[in-house]
């Protein structure tokens, strides 16, 4: 057994964790029920976690190797976060169970290009699954966070 | 049976770890090992992670191109500016492994000592003729990737050996392709993937590079010599010529052996077609260290992070 730090949604939390100890169920124990098991293999996108903002398969990943790492959940994010706000405008959701997975993808996306459109999108997310079928929902969810992200930006570089 | 971790912090420790543990496996970006950990098929007694190893995510500029360590994710690959100004077809290559959480994990390293015939990164090393450096205990020694995989899942890495890192060339002028196609969904394993890579070795002369996956037991590299003046469909029968005698795919349930071996015609042909079609007439000669790259092939960079 190893004592670790886990730094999850700016919050340091000091845990032991055996060798095998997988960040998704350590993550599900401190109560982060967000991140969800699915297929186990690293599929499906419904454990998915960002460690220093790049996305990982918790349900891969041994707990032992993110001490001191900065962890974000999607239970973690701010209440008026951009980008579930459009995941509900466009009810890009139905039993919610892979969602989770998918804004932080889409975060991850939007960070890294803030111009994504439909085929960036598609691309980026082509590992995540969702068995109620809400893909074009998603994918709308995500253009229109683009779009107010770019709306945004121009906003503020536009003079006093 | 749970193997034990080691968690060594400097590269001697852990190559004395793989010299002297009972049935070592080396724990790299840690995604195929921990599945196959899960599904029950990993047999190992202990696990070495690399993790804490200083330098092997390094990802250098080479004279001669680049230098990938054995940790270097595939996502940074894909989206790194050195590669895809360097190797931008290895870029293109990378960035259509599985799915981004995995290419933010698994290591370039890891990808190739997997050893899986269906592998996509091998068929960009092939035709860029790619170098692995394999060390132990005893030293380092370096293997051409041509030479690497040895048989069905297997591959020239020894018992106590691990890859330390790949050094690649900087791509030759020419045009270059990646056809990948999958019969179940679209980032599962291919049933049949080309990388081609058209090159002007003297004036006159082109040789078509071919490197294949998912078509044979192992990874599969072949080379065609041809006059520039061919057309695209003669470079195009002559790349199927090629590899016809070399496409040996095995029966699974992405599809039987007719259903691979005409996709494999198809990405072949497509690749080729692509590549041979984007090769300038007047080419000549290869980019030293000191070229100007404006005249190499380029691909969309939407995934750029820097």
């Amino acid at each position: 057994m190893t004592p670790i730090d886990l730094v999850v949604n700016g919050e340091r939390r000091s845990v032991t964790v055996g060798d095998d100890d997988l960040l998704l169920d350590v993550l599900r124990g401190l109560g982060h029920t967000s991140v969800r098991e699915g297929c186990g293999v690293g599929a499906c996108g419904a454990c998915t976690v960002l460690a220093d903002g790049h996305s990982v398969s918790s349900c891969l990943a041994r707990a032992v190797r993110y001490d001191g790492v900065a962890l974000t959940t999607a239970d973690g994010l701010p209440a008026a976060d951009d980008v579930v706000e459009e995941f509900v405008a466009a009810r890009a959701m139905q039993c919610g169970y892979c969602i989770p997975g998918f804004v932080l993808m889409g975060h991850e996306l939007l960070a890294e290009n803030p111009d994504a459109g439909a085929a960036e999108i598609d691309a980026h997310l082509e590992g995540n699954i969702c068995r109620c079928g809400t893909y074009l929902e998603i994918r709308t969810a995500l253009e229109n966070a683009a779009r107010r992200r770019r709306e945004a930006t121009r906003t503020e570089k536009e003079p006093a | 049976m749970t193997a034990t971790l080691h968690r060594p912090r400097d590269l001697g420790t852990a190559l004395d770890l793989l010299a002297g543990l009972g049935d070592p496996m080396v724990f790299g970006g840690g995604t195929a090992v921990q599945i196959l950990l899960k599904q029950g098929v990993l047999f190992a007694s202990d696990l070495v992670d690399i993790a804490g190893v200083p330098g092997l995510a390094d990802l250098v500029a080479t004279p001669g191109g680049l230098r990938a360590g054995t940790m270097v994710t595939l996502r940074r690959m894909e989206t790194d500016p050195l590669v895809h100004d360097r190797a931008p077809l290895l870029a293109q290559v990378y960035g259509r492994v599985a799915n981004p959480r995995v290419r933010n994990t698994a290591s370039v390293g890891g990808n190739i000592a997997h050893g899986d015939y269906r592998l996509d990164p091998p068929t960009a090393l092939l035709v860029l003729d790619a170098r692995v450096e394999l060390s132990s205990a005893a030293g380092a020694r370096h293997v051409p990737i041509r030479e690497f995989f040895t048989g069905f899942q297997e591959t020239t890495v020894r018992s106590g050996e691990m890859v330390t890192a790949i050094d690649v060339p900087t791509q030759p002028l020419g045009g270059a392709a990646f056809t990948k196609l999958s019969s179940l969904a679209a980032n599962d394993w291919p049933v049949a993937s080309a990388a081609v890579l058209v090159t002007a070795a003297d004036v006159g002369d082109r040789e078509i590079r071919i490197g294949l996956g998912a078509l044979a037991p192992t990874p599969v590299y072949v080379a065609v010599a041809l006059p520039a003046t061919a057309s695209d469909d003669d470079a195009v029968d002559a790349a199927l010529a090629a590899v016809e005698p070399l496409i040996d795919p095995l029966p699974d349930v992405r599809g039987g052996v007719a259903h691979k071996r005409r996709l494999g015609r198809v990405a072949v042909a497509d690749a080729t077609r692509a590549a041979w079609h984007d090769t300038p007439h007047d080419l000549r000669g290869t980019p030293g260290e000191e070229a100007i790259d404006d005249r190499r092939p380029t691909f969309l960079r939407r995934h750029r992070r820097h």
